[in-house]
């Protein structure tokens, strides 16, 4: 028995070490799973020129106009090495300019300092959300490695691209030209600044931007320039991709997904620790030393609604994961092509009650992405717009929908198994009477034509599908975030 | 074994000979390009790996006011040798290396070779040079 185990087991060391090389165990999953979406996290080469979209279906709708701006990861994998990450592809700002009739579309990638150099070496070697370090990487600056990759904002007249661990980088929004890394005070340079800043109805910025267990509280103008910031104390070191807030407040949620280590890649520096719940930090907008503390049940998320007030209560909505095994595993093998097994995120309200304790409302609808009517941000509203339709063995939606918290109905339009549909951004109607009164605006990657198309939605009769959609010649990987620019 | 070290000793010490008979000493030049010409460029000189990457005393150290987008720091009658240099643009010229709230510098830094680092200083192994004779390095300095 133990001559024979024995030599089982050299056998396989055997194996192991002139064999079955990691790598090859991800290409042999690969190749066996071979999942039609993989088109979502596949590499483009080039910028894209501008070029015309073609309209396929529908009619274009009277008195939209503006331009779509999206970001999200498109080069994931050169020859001498490949990022590990869904989160550490370089950022791909896409333009979907709309006007009259015609849709246009171009996208360029950032030009950032990782890019550059990455480029040189035919390798990713840049630490990240989930790649590991590599020696050859040059990095004397969190910006050395920011991907750029995750939401875009418009400060003014400037297009920024957003990553979460680094500064802005500034585009030109006309020919997404890069600009350079924007440092909004000299001290505060390299500071962190989230993909997800909170934009008041009047235009001003709040954001976060995370150091474990400290955030730097950033104020800006409507126009992108410098007004405040200060650093807060957090009751933990919480993952923290975006936060929400009310007129008044700032709402910060702190997720027992909790940075015990300083290590890269980021993610393993995080631990799950249910057992200690969900902490929500309330901090007042005019004196941030003013802050109540809220507990609730343990659950994981990216995204958050943007709150608003019912008496002294605070309510938003967010998309609930179980746990975080998506960000610390799952977005991995989304990029090795490996489908994952993995529940998709559901609708939530929490609502933070005046005296102190926490109503969690959980639906049973599958969503992310949630958005609403950026002119109700920090308002009273009963619409939120989120996709729909993912499911366990992918993370892309199919179908996207709009959840009313008065009725709490949720109508949808589900694209089909060819679709994988990204974020949509709410564009309200001219003249717009009612939350209703409003078009969804938002594109999907068609996988059987292998093509990106943008898609319109009535958000009255958003179970009718379409009011128009356009295709265009080529196929971009999908995105995360984005903004109108009416 | 302790031959082969004697006759190892023996050889590297011939094959210094001729730069030592040629020019005992040299210079080493920096021309630090700047993005703003302001406070000071602070330079520090190491002849050692030990003393580089191990926080050790400097060979040399230099300070030059910046009022200019070049400027430049001259290391006079060096031995020859291995050397390393870091240097700071101290642009409030408060002689520290200014650093934003969560701990990451906020005034140009850079070292011998234009090194980089890899998420801290750039080591000797990527910064350090050979001096055999006058030995010029343009440095850039500018965020």
């Amino acid at each position: 028995m133990i001559p024979s185990r024995r030599s089982f087991l050299m056998g396989a060391a055997v194996l192991s070490a002139t064999v079955i090389t990691p790598d090859l165990v991800r290409a042999a999953q690969a190749a066996a799973a071979t999942p039609n979406w993989a088109l979502a996290t596949g590499d483009i080469e080039a910028d894209i020129a501008p070029r015309a979209m073609r309209l396929v279906e529908g009619r274009p709708p009277v008195g939209l106009e503006g331009v779509l701006y999206r970001n999200g990861p498109a080069k994931f994998r050169r020859p001498g090495r490949s990022a590990r990450h869904w989160f550490d592809g370089d950022g791909l700002v896409r333009r979907f300019s709309v006007s009259g009739d015609s849709v246009e579309l171009a996208a360029r990638f950032v030009d950032t300092r990782k890019r550059r150099q990455e480029e040189r070496l035919g390798a990713m070697v840049m630490p990240g959300f989930g790649t590991p370090p590599d020696p050859r990487a040059e990095i004397g600056s969190p910006d050395d490695a920011n991907a750029a990759n995750t939401s875009v904002l418009m400060a003014g007249d400037r297009l920024w691209a957003l990553w979460e661990g680094g500064s802005p980088v500034a585009m030109d929004p006309q020919t997404l030209e890069t600009e350079g890394y924007v440092t909004l005070r000299s001290d505060l340079r390299s500071m962190p600044f989230l993909a997800h800043p909170r934009v008041e109805p009047n235009g001003r910025i709040w954001n976060l931007g995370m150091g474990g267990g400290q955030a730097i509280v950033w104020r800006l103008s409507a126009d992108g320039t410098f007004e405040d910031a200060s650093v807060i104390d957090l009751p933990r070191a919480s993952y923290v991709h975006d936060f929400t807030a009310t007129t008044r407040h700032l709402v910060i949620v702190l997720q027992p997904w909790v940075r015990e280590r300083q290590t890269m890649p980021f993610a393993d520096g995080f631990a799950w620790r249910p057992e200690t719940g969900t902490q929500i930090l309330v901090v007042d907008k005019d004196d941030l030393t003013r802050r109540r503390l809220f507990e609730t049940e343990a659950f994981g998320f990216f995204h958050l609604g943007d709150a608003w007030t019912v008496g002294d209560d605070i309510l938003f909505d967010l998309a609930l994961h179980r746990d975080m095994d998506f960000a610390a595993r799952g977005a991995s093998e989304v990029v090795e092509g490996v489908p994952l097994d993995g529940e998709p995120a559901h609708l939530g309200l929490i609502r933070l009650k005046a005296d102190g304790t926490t109503e969690l409302t959980r639906l049973p609808v599958v969503a992310e992405f949630p958005r609403s009517d950026p002119e109700r941000a920090g308002l009273s509203r009963r619409l939120s717009v989120h996709t729909t339709g993912e499911n366990r063995e992918t993370p892309f939606a199919r179908a996207i929908g709009v959840t009313d918290w008065g009725s709490g109905q949720t109508r949808a339009f589900d694209f089909g198994a060819d679709h994988v549909v990204d974020e949509m951004i709410y564009v309200a109607k001219p003249r717009a009477q009612t939350e209703a009164d409003a078009w969804l605006v938002g594109p999907s990657l068609n996988l059987a034509e292998r093509a990106t198309e943008l898609h319109v939605l009535d958000v009255a009769r958003i179970e009718d599908g379409p009011v128009a959609t356009w295709r265009a010649d080529v196929a971009l990987p999908a995105a995360f975030h984005g903004v109108w620019a009416g | 074994m302790k031959a082969f070290l004697a006759a190892a000793a023996a050889v590297l010490a011939l094959a210094a000979t001729p730069a030592l008979a040629q020019d005992s000493t040299a210079d080493i030049t920096f021309t630090f390009e700047t993005g703003q010409p302001s406070g000071q460029i602070m330079v520090a000189l190491y002849d050692s790996q030990s003393a580089y990457d191990g926080g050790g005393r400097p060979v040399r150290v230099e300070r030059v006011s910046v009022t200019a987008t070049s400027s430049v720091v001259d290391f006079a009658d060096l031995p020859a040798g291995d050397y390393a240099m870091r240097a700071f643009h101290d642009l409030n010229g408060d002689g520290e290396m200014s650093r934003n709230p969560f701990g990451m510098p906020t005034e140009p830094f850079a070292f011998s070779n234009n090194a980089r680092g890899n998420m801290g200083p750039a080591g000797w192994d990527r910064a350090h040079f050979t001096v055999a004779g006058d030995t010029a390095q343009t440095i850039n300095l500018a965020q």
